[in-house]
């Protein structure tokens, strides 16, 4: 059982390891490029959000981002690249495997990379910040990566699936995933919406993965609404995932 | 039960484009059968239904006595396919190329990396294991898929246009090697070479359009022509100006012209004067009567030059 989606995982792995000096690298880049501008250079001009210094305010945010893209953008040009450009996906599909085999074996890669790229510059914010937060909120935390980097590369593996041209991954990307991401809360407190954009805001699971990272790494405090929002995300986004994959598959 | 493969009227269709056509055919277990036609003919097509890769429209086929859409896992389990264009893993050695496959079929590692080694001596490639495809040249890249085709010891070896790109050494490497699979293995190979379906190939088929148009060994096509005359004419000159003559001849079929040397098929014995009459004696160097060539069958049928 699952032997398929192993291979697939282990390959995926290895090709990963042989790079992760530079990946990890142009990783760290972004974000920390954000923290450093927002966080640190303008820390004169932006008050305290919510009693919490503002560079502290958005790290956990900045740390998740890092961690969903990075899961969505490895699984959507993975399942493309070896679906349109190498074909790799044929020669999987004519050993005794199956296609759930291996959309669970590029899914789990996806997530694997999210969630060791988001701890990476979870490590590097952490050293460059100045305030402490207790470590074992970092416990409180971790679910949030986890779900948010399997949501992401579920997503991800969608749009490799189903979109053909190169080009139409990276427009799905800033059309939809970058601006979901910014309008979850990672700059800004989400009290800053008005009444009625907040209440859909709120519902977003990408609200969920970054208010609730906050939450969870500043005060320790885990919303079960959350949670539940992300794990339903998840479950159905795994699914839908799946059962994609299968049909562009057979036909 | 002797047949490896058993094809009842499979079809794909595109479209209204009938990509293979009511398909049916019979390979016996440890035979090399050779399936030959024109660019287009269906040949891929046909063959990526038969490996579970593609979902025929109509009708059904058995591999080993399981069929290809109910127990396609184990269709899969028993066969090995290299497919047309070359699909390695470029950010894996050639070595890891191979592994991966083995790990697929659940193989253990003692098992596989003595196989392996094995294959990697067989197709030459030993001392370049840990280099990537990227760096290997074409014919290098066709022996390590051939090569993870064979990882698991397969029962029928799928080989659509194996030796394309080739040069005549590696082709008769790769000949010998298909040769000496057999019977234990039995072997599904198309090619455009009409030397390598006959030198290898226990049996033919041609295709065009989808649908099967001979079927039989290479003596056995060569033999329906024996009726037709194939004639080789050479010219010291003018090939341009005979060609011309030549296809404006009604009794004149299947020219092939290579420089100023033509073979062609007299539509009969009777039609040999005429032909000496019209072309005249001036540049002719050499005529000759000629045995069919399985190109020559294959040009009759499908009417047309091979493309390649
Ligand atoms: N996905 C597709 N959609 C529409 N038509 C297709 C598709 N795949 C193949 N065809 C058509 O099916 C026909 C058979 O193609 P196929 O690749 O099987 O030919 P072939 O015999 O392998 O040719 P070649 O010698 O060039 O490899 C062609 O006319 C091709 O255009
Ligand atoms: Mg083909």
């Amino acid at each position: 059982m699952f032997r398929g989606a192993i291979a697939i995982f282990w390959r995926d792995l290895l090709v990963l390891r042989r790079s992760l000096f530079s990946e990890l690298l142009a990783v760290i880049a972004y974000p920390l490029t954000l923290y450093l501008a927002f966080g640190i250079g303008l820390r004169g001009y932006i008050a305290d959000v919510d009693g919490v210094p503002y560079a502290l305010f958005i790290a956990p945010g900045l740390i998740s981002m890092t961690a969903v893209s990075a899961a969505f953008n490895d699984s959507a040009w993975s399942v493309w690249f070896h679906r349109r450009v190498q074909r790799t996906i044929e020669e999987y599909r004519v050993t005794p495997i199956t296609v759930y085999d291996i959309v669970i074996g590029k899914i789990f890669s996806g997530f694997a990379q999210g969630t060791i790229k988001g701890l990476a510059v979870a490590l590097v914010i952490f050293m460059l910040t100045p305030f402490r937060f207790i470590p074992a909120h970092l416990l409180a935390y971790l679910p949030f990566i986890f779900l948010g980097s399997m949501i992401f590369s579920c997503v991800g593996t969608i749009c490799g699936t189903m979109i053909d041209k190169p080009e139409n991954i990276g427009r799905v990307e800033a059309v939809v995933i970058v601006p979901l991401i910014f309008m979850s809360g990672i700059f800004f407190p989400l009290s800053s919406y008005p009444k009625e954009a907040f209440a859909i805001i709120s519902l977003l699971p990408t609200t969920a993965i970054f208010e609730g990272a906050r939450q969870a790494l500043l005060n320790g405090r885990v919303a079960p609404l959350s949670i539940v929002i992300l794990l339903v995300t998840a479950v159905v986004a795994f699914a839908a995932a799946a059962l994609t994959f299968n049909r562009k598959m057979s036909e | 039960m002797t047949s490896a493969l058993e094809i009842d009227g499979l079809s794909k269709v595109y479209g209204t484009m009938r990509a293979v056509d009511a398909f049916s055919l019979r390979v016996q277990r440890g035979t090399i059968f050779g399936l030959l036609g024109p660019n287009g003919a269906g040949k891929t097509t046909l063959i990526r239904m038969l490996t579970t890769l593609l979902r025929p429209s109509t009708g059904s086929a058995r591999i080993e006595g399981y069929d290809i859409l109910s127990s396609a896992r184990t269709v899969r389990s028993m066969i090995g396919v290299v497919p047309q264009d070359n699909n390695l893993d470029r950010y894996l050695t050639c070595r890891e190329n191979l592994v991966l496959h083995a790990r697929m079929y659940a193989m253990a590692p003692a098992e596989y990396n003595r196989r392996i080694d094995e294959l990697l001596e067989l197709i030459g490639l030993t001392n370049r294991q840990h280099d990537f495809p990227d760096t290997f040249s074409g014919g290098m890249q066709r022996r390590l898929v051939v090569a993870r085709a064979l990882v698991h010891q397969p029962r029928v070896l799928f080989l659509d246009e194996p030796t394309t790109g080739l040069d005549p050494q590696s082709r008769r490497a790769v000949w010998n090697y298909v040769q000496s699979l057999t019977p234990q293995m039995t072997i599904f190979l198309t090619t455009h070479y009409m030397d390598e379906a006959d030198t290898l190939c226990d049996r033919i088929v041609i295709m065009d359009h989808g649908r099967a148009l001979v079927d039989g060994t290479a003596a056995e096509l060569k033999e329906r022509l024996a009726h037709a005359h194939m004639y080789e004419l050479e010219f010291s000159g003018g090939g341009e100006r005979y060609e011309k003559l030549l296809r404006e001849l009604p009794f004149v079929r299947n020219l092939q012209r290579t420089g100023n040397s033509f073979r062609l098929a007299l539509a009969g014995e009777e039609f040999l004067k005429p032909l000496m009459d019209r072309i005249g004696g001036d540049d002719i160097r050499k005529i000759c009567l000629k045995e069919p060539s399985l190109e020559d069958v294959f040009i009759e049928l499908t009417g047309r030059e091979v493309r390649e």
